[in-house]
């Protein structure tokens, strides 16, 4: 079996962050989303990996990623340009999926328990394709199955006003490589894309067996700002303790601390768990690091308090202030308005940011 | 709707019609990879195919 992670798409609905990155690079508890991703194919004995690349951000995952040989998989890229839809997508990687079956994996998409049972379970029933299913709070927000008693889907109906249970279908698929003869045969929807969800109502309208796996633990979309805060907090949640880096004397810390080895919490700092801080992190004397909260590499925060936040990584954090619930992207500097004059909030903030003052 | 790819042969990289045929000459989107990659590596008949079907890949 092999792996197909779709990576492309605008992530319009991160920005400012995704202006100067894919979204699947976006950091939770200091780790790509895109890497949770490839960790769970892994961990389901999936070694051979195709990514789906669009128009932005191919470079920066693939330097991130390179073969996949760091991460333990070997990787094809494989890139679709236009974002014409999840099965342009799955149908540009005809020829490396060849005649095996594949696991089709949205790459901004987080699962607790990983694939592995939703794999065993297809290799296991023979199935033309297996559909990864969870209950949630509004069906009507997402495409909805009909199941039948044996839990097979036998009509898939997207937003539906009226939904025939509370399943939704996240952002994984199990298919044989069946699908691509559907795909060849489907028509770009109203949207100009070639939808998965069509693909597989042709299967079931071709009276093939779609078996479904409903996901026990929580599942994410990262899509959104606050996605990605709570998906680093449900991460967090269940991450051990590593204070692999330098803890002075004075600094107070409690809780669940990930701290790299070239990190440290000064003297005077205070840091409460679970939190993770990367490489080259500096906690400075006066500063108040509380729960779920991840600071990525070279980052260096003095004086300020911050909790269930994510910093992306290289940014220099000195106001003497309290951010809560923020996505600090890279490269970014909050400061002090101490000394200047007139007073009042100094602002440079790129297209699409999000600021409450 | 029928999807047509080209490998780069140096690298395995796989590229879709549409990014060739916007861009006619490529450097391998791969980074790691050197090789230029051109809407005429496509066979005769797959370019034809795309050019009359143009409008259904694009977005």
């Amino acid at each position: 079996m092999k792996g197909l992670i779709l990576s492309g798409g605008r992530g319009t609905r991160l920005r400012p962050i995704t202006h100067t990155g894919p979204k699947q690079l976006v950091p939770v508890a200091n780790k790509p989303v895109l890497q949770y991703v490839i960790e769970d194919l892994r961990d389901a004995g999936i070694t051979d990996i195709g990514i789906v690349l669009g128009n932005l951000g191919r470079e920066a995952i693939q330097e991130y990623f390179g073969n996949g040989s760091d991460f333990g998989v070997e990787i094809t890229y494989i890139v679709q340009g236009n974002p014409l839809g999840l099965a342009h997508a799955a149908g540009c990687a005809r020829e490396f999926i060849g005649d095996d079956s594949f696991v089709m994996y949205l790459g901004d998409n987080m699962l607790k328990q990983g694939i592995d049972e939703l794999v065993r379970g297809f290799k296991d029933n023979g199935h033309t394709a297996s559909i990864a299913l969870q209950q949630v709070e509004k069906p009507e927000q997402f495409g909805v199955p009909e199941l039948n008693d044996d839990g097979e889907i036998v009509r898939l109906i997207e937003k539906p006003n009226e939904p025939p249970s509370d399943l939704a279908l996240i952002g994984v698929y199990i298919f044989s490589p069946l699908i691509f003869d559907v795909i060849e045969r489907l028509e770009p929807s109203w949207r100009g894309e070639l939808e998965i969800t069509d693909a597989i109502q042709m299967l079931i309208d071709d009276e093939h067996s779609i078996d479904s796996h409903v996901v026990e633990g929580w599942w994410k979309d990262t899509g959104k700002p606050e996605d990605i805060l709570e998906a680093n907090r449900l991460v967090l949640e269940d991450q051990s303790s590593q204070a692999n880096g330098i803890v002075e004397t004075g600094a107070e810390t409690s809780g669940r601390i990930e701290l790299h080895e070239t990190a440290t919490i000064e003297n005077g700092a205070t840091v409460r768990g679970p939190v993770s801080i990367g490489p080259g992190v500096t906690i400075k004397s006066g500063t108040y690091v509380g729960p779920y909260t991840s600071i990525g590499a070279e980052t260096e925060i003095a004086g300020t308090h911050i909790e269930n936040s994510v910093v992306v990584g290289e940014s220099k954090i000195t106001a003497s202030e309290t951010i809560v619930d923020s996505l600090i992207g890279r490269g970014a500097m909050i400061q002090d308005t101490d000394g200047l004059l007139p007073k009042g909030r100094r602002l440079i903030i790129g297209e699409n940011s999000n600021v409450r003052l | 709707m029928r999807i047509i790819t080209h490998t780069c042969p140096a690298c395995g990289t796989i590229v879709a019609a549409n990014e060739l045929e916007h861009r006619r000459v490529l450097k391998c989107p791969n980074i790691s990879c050197n090789e230029v990659l051109r809407f005429e590596d496509l066979s005769d008949e797959e370019r034809e195919f795309f050019i009359h079907h143009k409008e259904n890949y694009q977005i």
